[in-house]
């Protein structure tokens, strides 16, 4: 069964043509990895599939829920499409606790006890369990990133959207990032949508690959031959600079 | 934030120390008058009949500055100028104390606690203090005052001897006397209170009130002047005189009262 | 001054009373009022927006005088009778409302989108993300300004004087008038005010630094 499914999706910001027919079927529990250079739509594509961008033209469906109909409800929507952000956006007058508990309580309505131990169940899990207690600000920002995926986790999406997880990084971080997020989705059969430019990582986790450039889908293929020698020309040049740097 | 804690009472000093200081008594205002061939006068802006800034052109005009262009000639000559500077009944009694103003002619009762502080000259006008109401109202005197609202103006002693004949009236006090016949509309209160002259003035602007149950106090209205200026005093009492002697007095109480309705000007005659 | 102040300090302490009510009212109000407006200005509906701002820029560029003056005079004469202390509240809030929206609205702004989308993804509605997110972030950076806002409060108060509405500046005309001790009169009042609008400026102050 599909969980996104784009067909002949346009996305334009005024006159500039974000998006161009894009066609895109995505199945529940795949990962999938988007790539491609700056500029190429990737991080406007992610962002379309829980709303936070609207798209102008065609049809989208997330989980069921027809994102070209204004009438969708995007709240319903976003309690099972978790997104992790490039600059996390943690709730800053929140501490960390709060920042996991909070969407469970009032968008799902989970008894308060529950709600807790699962919270500092998942700062377990992201190994952050000894902060639960500090505010955002004073973390660094990989461990930043380590409670949003927690606080995604918390309301058991079955969708998470990674938008560039690790492009703030200072590098030394990043590791401990990507290992949290190759642990969530080997373990949690949850599909992931993941824009990256962390090509190793890419690697080890993608089961499926799909490279932008200028706003449309060039190449779409498996994880193994994608990065074996990517069918495009454009995909193999983009590769071999990343790889070369 | 300990630095701004002696700027309090210092600032207080300052304000005392202007307020103390002041020299306008020393000086003859006659002597001054006479070198700059000038008397300046307060008088009121928004009284019709006594002194009323017409917006035509900006003129104050009214039985007061009347009077004081008539006594400015009879004091300085035929070439006298009188000037005229607007006041308020708040603001009357501060600028002719500051020397802004060498005398006020401007609806003001000769009172005991003004007495003190400044000095007038003879009765000009004889007013008293009445009531202006709707014609539908029903208030027919003084004593239907008592749990009614009357209004008066800032710096009148109309206030005060409302509290004295209607203990129970509540008084509000506006700014001046065109706000007050605004509140009166507005019926933010049931009465307006002051001299009738005055209140005949307003009846005369605003048809659908009228003047009711006569005089209630009597307001001799005085030329006020500071307090040591006997010989200015003086010479707008005789001034006032001759104006009575020769006919000139009731000449202007008939150009300014002839026309009210219901008001019995010739009453008003001195001879 | 004392003297002013022992002789007349039953009239002076009942138009500090009125002042320091019509003040917290007015500062309730205001308060509500202007956070909504603030709201309506930042709203995705561009509707909302217009009549938002139409608000504020019409209440904040006339005059307190007026709005008050419309309330004692106007609104009596057509809709409902009001005193002048009523009258005085009313144009105080809605004048200070204004100023209390821009002041929120600049602070809701200053809280970055990032805030917003990150409570919009977990689910949370736009109204959700307002009251737990983007306010409290809000009013914490707009307490210093709110503090003037405050003190611009007490001190306009004394609109009141111009419609009976007893409060400490209309005591000073009435003192002032009757003892012809206009100094004096006016000093007296001015310390009144201090004592009430030094506390809430040194208490804002604190905060700012606390929070700061």
């Amino acid at each position: 069964m599909s969980m996104i499914e784009f067909h002949n999706v346009q996305k334009f910001y005024g006159h500039f043509h974000a998006l161009h027919d894009i066609n895109l079927e995505i199945d529940q529990g795949e990962t999938v990895v988007l790539i491609g250079p700056s500029g190429s739509g990737k991080s406007t594509l992610v962002r379309t599939v829980n709303g936070l961008e609207s798209i102008q033209k065609g049809k989208l469906i997330v989980n069921g829920h027809d994102l070209s109909d204004p009438k969708t409800n995007l709240n319903i929507l976003r309690s099972d499409v978790g997104m992790v952000f490039q600059h996390f956006n943690l709730y800053k007058n929140k501490d960390v606790l709060e920042n996991i508990m909070l969407a469970p309580r009032i968008v799902s309505h989970i008894p308060e006890e529950e709600n807790k131990k699962q919270a500092l169940d998942l700062l377990d899990m992201v190994g952050l369990r000894k902060w639960a207690h500090n505010m955002p600000s004073q973390i660094s920002g990989g461990q930043k990133q380590r409670v949003a995926i927690a606080r995604t986790l918390a309301m058991k999406p079955k969708l998470i959207l990674y938008d560039e997880p690790t492009s703030a990084l200072d590098p030394e971080m990043i590791d401990d990032v990507l290992q949290v997020i190759k642990k969530v989705t080997n373990e949690s059969g949850m599909t992931s949508l993941i824009v990256t430019h962390e090509m190793g990582f890419a690697k080890e986790v993608a089961n499926r690959v799909i490279f932008m450039d200028q706003g449309r889908i060039v190449e779409d293929d498996d994880s193994e031959s994608f990065f074996k020698q990517p069918k495009t020309e454009r995909a193999q040049q983009f590769l071999s600079k990343i790889i070369s740097h | 934030m300990k630095k701004k804690f002696w700027l309090l009472p210092l600032l207080a000093c300052i304000l005392m120390l202007t307020g103390c200081g002041k020299s306008v008594n020393d000086q003859s205002v006659l002597k001054n008058a006479k070198q700059s061939n000038t008397i300046v006068w307060g008088v009121k802006g928004d009284v019709k009949l006594f002194g009323l800034i017409d917006v035509r052109d900006g003129q104050q005009k009214g039985f007061d500055v009347d009077m004081a262009k008539h006594i400015t000639k009879h004091i300085l000559g035929p070439q006298g100028k009188a000037e005229f500077v607007t006041t308020t009944s708040q603001s009357r009694i501060p600028l002719l104390k500051n020397g802004n103003v060498d005398a006020v002619i401007a609806t003001m009762s000769i009172t005991p606690e003004r007495k003190k502080i400044i000095s007038f000259s003879k009765s000009y006008f004889d007013a008293g203090q009445s009531l202006l109401v709707p014609k539908n109202s029903s208030i027919k005197s003084t004593k239907d005052l008592n749990g009614k609202t009357v209004i008066g103006v800032v710096g009148a002693n109309s206030v005060a001897n409302i509290k004295k004949v209607a203990p129970k009236a509540k008084v509000i006090e506006l700014q001046d006397y065109a706000q007050a016949m605004n509140a009166l509309k507005s019926h933010q209160g049931d009465a307006l209170t002051t001299d009738n002259g005055i209140l005949f003035g307003l009846a005369v602007q605003n048809p659908g009130y009228e003047v009711r149950g006569g005089t209630f106090t009597v307001e001799p209205y005085g030329v006020a002047v500071n307090k040591g200026q006997t010989s200015f005093t003086e010479a707008v009492d005789k001034a006032v005189l001759e104006m009575q002697h020769n006919g000139e007095y009731n000449r202007l109480i008939k150009k300014w009262f002839g026309d009210v309705p219901g008001f019995k000007y010739k009453e008003l005659y001195r001879r | 001054m004392i003297n002013i102040f022992a002789k007349f300090s039953s009239q002076l302490l009942v138009g500090l009373g009125w002042t320091v009510l019509s003040s917290i009212i007015a500062l309730f109000f205001s308060l509500i009022i202007g956070t909504i407006f603030a709201i309506m200005e930042v709203l995705p509906s561009k509707v909302m927006r217009v009549i938002g701002h139409a608000y504020v820029e019409i209440m904040r560029n006339i005059p307190l005088l007026v709005i008050t003056m419309f309330f004692y005079l106007v609104i009596p004469m057509y809709v409902v009778k009001i005193n002048g202390f009523t009258a005085g509240t009313i144009g105080l809030t809605l004048y200070t409302s204004a100023f209390i929206a821009e002041t929120i609205r600049s602070g809701i702004q200053s809280v970055s989108n990032g805030q917003m989308e990150g409570a919009r993804s977990t689910g949370m509605t736009y109204w959700q993300a307002m009251r737990y997110i983007i306010l409290p972030q809000a009013f914490k950076i707009v307490i210093p300004p709110l503090g003037n806002q405050f003190v611009n409060l007490v001190k306009n108060s004394s609109v009141l004087a111009f419609v009976a509405g007893f409060d400490l500046m209309y005591q000073a005309n009435s003192i002032a008038s009757t003892t012809f001790d206009t100094i004096n009169s006016y000093l007296v009042v001015g310390v009144l005010y201090l004592i009430v609008t030094l506390p809430i400026s040194y208490y804002m102050r604190h905060l700012e630094k606390k929070l700061g």
